[in-house]
């Protein structure tokens, strides 16, 4: 299956995600089965039922766990083999910001994420102030993280994803946790094309919808690839039977 | 997350954290080392006092008011303190050993209150880089301090979730089905927190 239902592909690189025949077994569980897909659009929507397989397809991009079968091939790596290269390349975002935020201050937590680039003090500064001023953050810079709302924390957790100017950002289910108007800030950030692929793990299909392509997952196995509007559409037939 | 941290630009605040942890570590010594004497229990009170008063935290008295904040917050450990040293010992000596256990812990606050995690993290760095001959990787180890120092305060609002939970279901409070819950949720923690750094760059 190829991606990038209903766009031109002239614009984009090469270097999308490529999955032949991917196992990956937790334990005595085998959560994804034979998973294949190139993925080639910028932005691709994962969807299916809880325990589909759709979080574990996320860490698996996002080289959190490893495969136990198969081919595999993201922006041109192998996460089995250059999983360090792969790390400064893509970001990920995960439901609960709490899990995400490792420094006491908004300014300091965003300046972590780039640590280990060993930046001049300078060049560290203004690229937290830029990302800052990009999210809405720059007046909590020196506010204690975890005292902000849990708008304000994902803000913070996508600010520290996006400092890192990551080729690809990996979200599973970004907004779960949100009221409407930061699930709407969230996703419109997530959107905003800096250059970057975005794969959205989500349960909301007015999200999936705003994707180039979806994928539907079901007991580990992708059901269905195409436009968001062709595997929604497949989804919700399934679910009213 | 447990931030001390007050920002500011008096010369404490700008003195570099290496240094800065090492002559706060030489004060609270200092006081430590103090004998149990009336005297000693005074000399502890000057020493907070001046030195909060001299750091620069702010215009007018504004660090003998963040001393008394210190204190406050300390009200716990001061009456318990003073309380099991009166059964043992007499009042000279239970009050000076209260007070020189009271200075030391607001002089070392002073350190995390004019210094960001960040600075403290690259001093603690810089610290054990020589521990790099035993095979002691000084980020890995900063970085380690670093989490436990920020994670107090997520068990803090993990344990009263728990309790919120239990509250809800009209369950009663014991340490079985307190400690359960809340190890679980703790263990769910890590986890996610170690995802978070990996996807961090963090190796």
């Amino acid at each position: 299956m190829t991606a990038s239902p209903g766009r031109d592909d002239s614009d984009r690189p090469t270097d999308g995600i490529h999955l032949d025949r991917v196992d990956v077994r937790l334990g005595e569980a085998d959560v994804l089965r034979e998973v294949s897909v190139e993925l080639d659009a910028r932005t691709t929507a994962v969807i299916g039922e809880n325990g589909s397989g759709k979080s574990t397809f996320a860490r698996l991009l996002g080289g959190l766990v490893p495969r136990t079968g198969g081919e595999l091939s993201i922006l041109g790596l192998d996460p089995a083999t250059q999983a360090a290269e792969l790390r400064r390349r893509i970001a990920l975002v995960f439901s609960n910001p709490d899990a995400q935020i490792v420094m006491p201050t908004v300014a300091e937590d965003v300046a972590f994420s780039l640590r280990a680039d060993r930046l001049r003090a300078a060049e560290l500064d203004e690229r937290v102030a830029a990302a800052l001023d990009r999210f809405g953050l720059t007046s909590l810079a020196d506010r204690s993280s975890h005292d902000l709302s849990g708008g304000q924390k994902q803000l913070l957790a996508l600010c520290g994803a996006f400092v890192r100017r990551p080729r690809l950002v990996i979200a599973d289910e970004p907004t779960a946790y949100l009221d409407a108007r930061n699930a709407r800030r969230v996703a419109d950030h997530l959107f905003t094309d800096t250059g970057h692929r975005l794969i959205l793990v989500t349960h909301d299909l007015a999200l999936a919808e705003r994707c180039e392509s979806a994928v539907l997952f079901d007991s580990g196995r992708i059901a269905t690839f195409g436009t968001p509007a062709e595997v929604i559409g497949r989804y919700q037939a399934a679910l009213r039977c | 997350m447990l931030t001390l941290y007050r920002p500011g630009d008096g010369w404490l605040h700008r003195m570099p954290a290496g240094p800065k942890a090492l002559l706060q570590l030489a004060l609270c010594l200092a006081v430590s080392l103090l004998p149990s004497t009336w005297w000693a229990a005074a000399a502890a009170l000057a020493t907070s006092l001046a030195v909060y008063a001299a750091a620069g935290l702010g215009p007018g008295l504004s660090g003998i008011r963040e001393l008394g904040r210190q204190i406050f917050a300390l009200r716990w450990i001061i009456a318990v303190t003073i309380v099991s040293q009166l059964l043992f010992l007499g009042i000279e000596s239970a009050v000076a050993n209260t007070a020189r256990v009271t200075a030391a812990i607001v002089l070392a606050a002073l350190l995390v209150i004019t210094t960001r995690v960040t600075a403290l993290l690259n001093a603690v760095e810089r610290g054990l880089g020589p521990l790099r001959r035993l095979r002691l990787d000084p980020q890995r180890a900063a970085l380690l301090l670093t989490v436990a120092l920020t994670t107090i305060p997520i068990l803090a609002k993990l344990a009263r979730d728990v309790r919120k939970a239990q509250r809800a279901r009209g369950a009663r409070a014991g340490l079985r089905t307190f400690a359960i819950p809340f190890l679980v949720m703790a263990l769910k923690h890590a986890d996610e927190l170690g995802d978070a750094l990996t996807a961090r760059g963090v190796r």
